[in-house]
């Protein structure tokens, strides 16, 4: 095992990883930039080095410091965390060089990965599902009808270097596909430094679904159940549960075995996630794979009992999978709230600032967990610098509707003064009939009229 | 411990370049791309379909596609000697011999690079022209330089007798291609043979040495064909009855297995290969896999100047050559007007050597800059030094020359360029590991040499369209051949307009016609450079020639990098 871990990442998820590597021995360097030298996460690392101004690209993105400190601190692996270098195959490689452990998968996985229509051409290989569209890049326009027209519109023109609804586009008819084509190759080309575009079928009102899975260095892979993300607001999630209230177990089982499986063989190490979107019909499609621990990690932590970090550790140190398939067992519902610092009456614009009032919530009665995954405290000023998430609030219960209810009591009882934070749109989805019901899907939220 | 650390290098081309110099910059080099891609074309076509129609009506396959049956579907053709005798004629009524009537290149079989050596039956039936012998040793050379199986896919009635004072007596005569024959086999490398269809004489001799020689139902072998034999015709000889497989395989077992056409003959030869061992590259990564450069290497083709006069920065270059554009400069606070450095291709360590065209500081004066693209004692220092430290290693090294020449004058004479400069060339000559020499663009002079040009055997030299290859270009020629009329900042010194305008137009013939010369499609014909590629296609050509270095095991040292010497260079160095 290691004997220490540099911690690349801040806020919640840099806490989270330290006290999972604590639970483990193993002792954490935790990095920071100028703006974050008061992160109240800093204190629980046994060490601290800052590497560099708030911007990110100086700090939290530049590779060189990050493994430098690693290197002078003597650090035998580094975790990513999400987001900044999470999913960078060359940091992945860079630090594998220097002989220190990226804890995730490999910078070649990560690259297979990342690559969407290359990865949608070996899930389905494998026997996953995946949505009708182009066979890889499209050629051309004349390409683009023809295939269109194979697969039926609605279609949806997509960048193969894409994310974030750049160089995509929604095309009703044939009319549509003429106009979007040069536009989206033109925008992907700028955005991504690649103008390849492919084709999937549009699938109206789709529900994000996504099943977690783990991978040891030995071939051999398990799955976690999945998780439910469909509320979402601009492809941003805002509130996941688990298990999905529209997945029945045989379909869990069988997707979730050929999801395990597909990946193992990939090659894949550690931690992974594979997002379907499940149409309307109940069938799901392969939409892609994150090669990195999602912000909504804990959900499947709390109805499967997995500590996915203490796991990603175990696993980049080529400890063998623990459990077996059938050692997985679900019991009961958790919902997770992104808490975010953002003004909802402005258009959910970031709203940094200091917090001056701050109370953790609370036990939310008998027979339910809540967890509160943040590293914020009272006086804590959040910078402008990053993300705006405050924190994650978790709760466990033995059934849905259970669940629902402790996370309003628990909801109720998270005070954060000082910014404006999303507390209100949950309350309100929480109190929504069509959420209650789980029948929603991912343009529920802007249909609802919740967001304003 | 002894870490190799790569750094990043390289930028998005947006960051150093303005848009319309790149797309200038993008749009010549797209220009002779086109026309080098039109000259493949036109050696690919062979003598055109009226002579590829005569092969299929024999039920033949033409070269070109035999080599595309040959190779696994998922391979490059990198083929080499492409331009040879591009522009030169033959016999009273001046035939053409596209790609000298043989096609020679790089392939994988059953996921291991070979060499295959394939007569064009489209050119005069595979016959041997002026420089067909040569430009088969030149493949022979690199197959033993490096180890790699050769595949001979023979249909060839000779010599084109014609012309055969120039390609029968000489030390590159047709006899050095069964010279190499038994130098490959003599140490070691797999040699096999398919016999398609005539092989009179040379092309008789070429497969026997092989250790497997499969013939066809059409093919025959013998030293002189029906035609010569006395009573030949009386007797209803012919050359197959004399030399088909009839006799070969079964009486004389000059030849092994007898195959009823072409398609079944290139699965046998597969087959074969599949026997041999598996290559050695997987284990050479030490555990890395292979990336691509974080930046397009087709942006290779929009890096440099329209003007050959003007400097570019190499590091851009490396940028796209190198996995995951991860690069360890090597020594880089000395002699900067030289980049000496380690990356991976393919998964595969290579070492770069490679002019900076840029201005760099002086050593000596304060605030002086120096022009790059030249070699200076400090640099030629660490070039050797580095070479030698690669050598040692046996990490193959990639020259990528844009080299104007050494030094000059008073001063780099008394710090005795001379001596330094021989130093490196003595260092370039002895070395084992294999080398490969990129003649980006300017390759002038001793510089040249002294950066392994062809001379010193490099396993294969490319051009790119824009390589000017020459022993100073044209202008300095001309100053070098009228200094008596110069002065001292090389104007014109006449006693009369009429002189001085002779003097003018003298000096501008000289440059025009050095300037013709340096054209990299007539080095290619005359098989000064192996192949000219575009820059976009370097990456490719890099890959693929640093997987072949780490082919096969056994005959040259691999260095683990734990042990290497590069890293005692580099602590020294501090």
């Amino acid at each position: 095992m290691f004997r220490r871990i540099l911690v690349a990442n801040r806020g919640e998820i840099a806490l989270r990883v330290i006290r999972a590597a604590k639970g483990l021995g193993i002792e954490t360097v935790a990095v920071f930039s100028e703006a974050d030298r008061d992160g109240p996460w800093l204190a629980e690392a046994d060490a601290t080095v800052c590497i560099g101004p708030a911007r990110a690209d100086r700090s939290y993105l530049d590779a060189g410091s990050i493994l430098q400190a690693a290197e002078q601190t003597g650090c035998q692996a580094v975790h990513p965390g999400y987001g900044f270098l999470a999913e960078n195959a060359v940091f992945a490689a860079r630090a594998e060089q220097q002989g220190i452990t990226f804890i995730g998968p490999g910078p070649a996985a990560i690259r297979r990965v990342g690559d969407k229509v290359e990865a949608k051409r070996t899930l389905a290989a494998a026997g996953v599902p995946t949505i009708p569209g182009s066979d890889g890049v499209l050629t051309g326009l004349e390409d683009a009808r023809s295939e269109a027209a194979r697969i039926g519109y609605p279609v949806l023109l997509k960048a193969v270097a894409g994310g974030g609804g750049r160089g995509m586009r929604l095309c009703a008819g044939e009319g549509d596909l003429d106009r979007a084509f040069g536009e989206a190759a033109l925008e992907a080309e700028k955005a991504f430094g690649n103008g390849g575009l492919y084709l999937e079928k549009y699938i109206d009102g789709g529900r994000h679904v996504e099943f977690q899975v783990l991978c040891d260095a030995f071939g051999k892979g398990i799955h976690l159940g999945e998780r439910e993300c469909s509320i979402q607001r601009h492809h941003q999630k805002l509130l996941e549960e688990s298990p999905s209230p529209v997945m029945d177990a045989p379909t869990r089982v069988s997707i979730g075995e050929r999801v395990a499986h597909a990946v193992a063989s990939l090659g894949y190490r550690n931690a992974g996630t594979v997002e379907f979107l499940r149409a309307a019909d109940g069938s799901l499609f392969f939409m892609e794979m994150n090669a990195r621990l999602q912000v909504e990690h804990p959900v499947t932590e709390m109805v499967t009992g997995v500590d996915l970090v203490v796991e990603q550790i175990r696993l980049a140190a080529l400890h063998p999978l623990r459990l077996r398939q059938e050692d997985v067992t679900f019991a009961g519902h958790a919902i997770e709230l992104r808490i975010n610092a953002e003004d909802p009456a402005n258009g959910f614009r970031p709203d940094p600032g200091t917090i001056i009032a701050f109370e953790p919530p609370t036990a939310a009665g008998p027979g339910t967990r809540v967890r509160w995954d943040s590293a914020v405290r009272q006086g804590y000023r959040i910078p402008p610098n990053y993300d705006s998430m405050v924190g994650k609030l978790i709760v466990h219960a033995a059934d849905r509707p259970r669940a629902i209810e402790a996370a309003k009591i628990a909801l109720a009882s998270l005070r954060i003064e000082g910014v404006r934070t999303t507390i209100p749109l949950h309350r309100a989805i929480l109190e929504h009939p069509e959420f209650a019901r789980g029948g929603y899907d991912v343009q529920f939220l802007e249909r609802s009229g919740l967001t304003g | 411990m002894a870490k190799v650390i790569l750094e990043p290098i390289g930028e998005p081309h947006e960051r150093f370049l303005r848009d319309d110099v790149w797309r200038a910059q993008c749009d010549a080099a797209e220009e002779q791309g086109r026309a080098l891609e039109s000259k493949r074309a036109a050696v690919r076509a062979g003598w055109g379909p009226k002579y590829e129609a005569r092969v299929r009506e024999k039920g033949k396959l033409p070269t070109w596609e035999r080599v595309e049956r040959l190779k696994d579907s998922d391979s490059p053709v990198l083929p080499i000697g492409t331009l040879v005798n591009w522009g030169r004629t033959f016999g009273e009524d001046a035939r053409t011999s596209p790609g000298a009537g043989v096609v020679t290149a790089f392939v994988r079989v059953h996921g291991r690079w070979v060499v295959v050596i394939a007569n064009d039956n489209t050119v005069a039936s595979g016959s041997w022209w002026p420089r067909t012998p040569e430009k088969i040793q030149r493949a022979q050379e690199a197959a033993l330089s490096l180890r790699l199986p050769v595949i001979y896919l023979v249909d060839s009635s000779g010599l084109f007798l014609p012309e055969q004072s120039q390609t029968f007596p000489g030390r590159t005569g047709a006899g050095g291609i069964f010279r190499m024959n038994a130098l490959l086999s003599a140490a070691g490398v797999p040699q096999i043979a398919g016999v398609h269809g005539d092989c009179i004489a040379g092309g008789g001799y070429m497969p026997i040495i092989s250790d497997v020689v499969y013939m066809t139902e059409q093919a025959y072998m013998v030293i002189a064909g029906a035609a010569l034999v006395k009573g030949g015709k009386s007797q209803k000889i012919t050359s197959l009855s004399i030399g088909g497989p009839d006799v070969h395989v079964h009486q004389s077992r000059c030849a092994d297995h007898r195959v009823p056409d072409d398609a079944v003959l290139l699965d046998r030869l597969r087959a074969e290969v599949a026997k041999l061992p598996s290559p050695a590259w997987e284990y050479y990564r030490y555990g890395a896999d292979p990336a691509p450069p974080a930046y397009p290497p087709s942006e290779l083709e929009g890096l440099f100047p329209v003007d050959h006069r003007m400097g570019f920065e190499m590091r851009h270059v490396l940028a796209r050559l190198v996995d995951h554009s991860l690069f360890w400069e090597v020594l880089p606070g000395v002699g900067p007007e030289m980049i000496c450095g380690v990356g991976r291709v393919g998964g595969l360590y290579a070492g770069f050597i490679a002019n900076n065209p840029l201005l760099t500081d002086d050593p000596v004066k304060r605030d002086a800059k120096r022009p790059g693209g030249i070699l200076y004692r400090e640099g030629i220092a660490k070039v050797s030094q580095f070479s030698r430290a690669l050598n040692d290693d046996g990490i193959p090294i990639i020259w990528l020359q844009d080299i104007s020449g050494f030094d000059i004058g008073p001063e780099a004479e008394r710090e005795g360029l001379l001596g330094y400069g021989s130093s490196l060339i003595y260092t370039n000559s002895a070395n084992a590991v294999p080398m490969f020499t990129v003649l980006l663009r300017k390759a002038s002079g001793a510089g040249y040499y002294a950066l392994s040009g062809l001379p010193y055997r490099p396993v294969l030299q490319l051009a790119t369209p824009m390589t000017r290859l020459a022993v100073m270009e044209g202008k300095t020629l001309a100053i070098g051949a009228y200094n008596a009329k110069l002065d001292d900042h090389f104007n014109i010194v006449a006693k009369t307009p009429e002189e001085a305008e002779e003097t003018r137009r003298g000096m501008e013939a000289v440059e025009a016609r050095i300037s013709r010369d340096m054209d990299p499609v007539l080095a290619a014909s005359r098989m000064d450079v192996d192949e000219i590629v575009r820059p976009g296609e370097l990456r490719l050509w890099i890959e693929s020639a640093v997987a072949m270095a780490y082919q096969s095991i056994g005959y040259r040292r691999v260095k683990n990098p734990r042990i290497w010497s590069l890293h005692d260079l580099s602590v020294l160095a501090g």
